[in-house]
């Protein structure tokens, strides 16, 4: 087994691992963790498949961004607990049934397997070299140059989201 | 050489993709499926990556970047409704008895 399908395996099974987990786990605080780790394997995914530009804008954001955001959500949001000498964690969350998440994620994923199993012969039509190069100056230059108008629609789009997002925030009184 | 081949990627997303349905339906606290969806994003992502690989013009990487952006988006005004829902019903569960969404 050569070292490229080794760290690979080794990445994915970190994601798959922590995405399960997070599906486990009924404790909010456990699933941050665990998205984190499943971030963490991604961005991995992403340096395997030669986008090494994405795997660092994907820890920035998620790691350093996203995941910051859901733990202020879980802290502003946590119900205080009625007795106050109860240091127990009681971060636990409720559940629908079992039987129609696990069945239906379940169906979906075969569903997803058959297809692509079928489809696997036509994937080996993709006529283009894989790039093995850095993909970062060629994403700038095309960043800036081709898709100029939607790099900026999507900062307007930032931003308007931002100071939408402390608006709603705000108390109302 | 010693490229991985195009299938474990796909695989690796399918997965991902039904996990993070499966939290979606599975969890009643609307943090818990937030985070669902944000996984399902990632799959498509990571779909969009691995394609591109074989892409000279890498549209794929560029269209993800969009994505990476409209995640993020939404996931912070995503947070400020639950925020405010948490201070109205005081009960962030979908399905709850207070709330009765």
């Amino acid at each position: 087994m050569n070292p490229m399908i080794a760290s690979f395996l080794i990445l994915a099974g970190l994601t798959c691992a922590s995405a399960l987990a997070m599906a486990w786990t009924k404790n909010l605080l456990h699933a941050a963790l665990a998205m984190f780790l499943c971030m963490l394997g991604l961005a991995g995914l992403y340096v395997m498949a030669y986008a090494d530009v994405m795997a660092v804008a994907h820890l920035l954001i998620y790691v350093g961004g996203v995941l910051i955001l859901i733990l202020f959500g879980i802290m502003l949001t946590h119900t205080p607990r009625t007795d106050p000498y109860d240091v127990s964690n009681d971060l636990w969350t409720k559940q629908s049934g079992r039987f129609w998440a696990l069945s239906i994620s379940l169906s979906i994923f075969l569903g997803l397997l058959w297809i692509l199993n079928r489809s696997m012969a036509s994937f080996g039509m993709l006529s283009g070299e894989i790039q093995r190069s850095s993909k970062l100056t060629y994403l700038g230059l095309a960043l800036l140059t081709e898709y100029s108008f939607a790099f900026e629609l999507a900062g307007i789009f930032l931003l308007i989201a931002l100071v939408g997002a402390t608006y709603i925030a705000k108390h109302h009184e | 050489m010693n490229d991985i081949p195009l299938g474990y990627f796909l695989i690796v997303s399918a997965l991902l993709f039904s996990v993070g349905l499966g939290i979606m339906l599975l969890k009643r606290n609307m943090i818990f499926v937030l985070m669902g969806i944000e996984l399902m994003l990632n799959a498509a992502n990571l779909n969009l990556i691995a394609f591109s690989r074989q892409d000279d013009q890498m549209q794929g990487i560029v269209f993800s970047v969009f994505v990476l952006v409209i995640g993020v988006c939404e996931m912070t005004v995503a947070l400020a409704i639950i925020l405010q829902i948490y201070r109205h019903f005081k009960n962030i569960d979908l399905g709850a008895e207070k709330s009765r969404f």
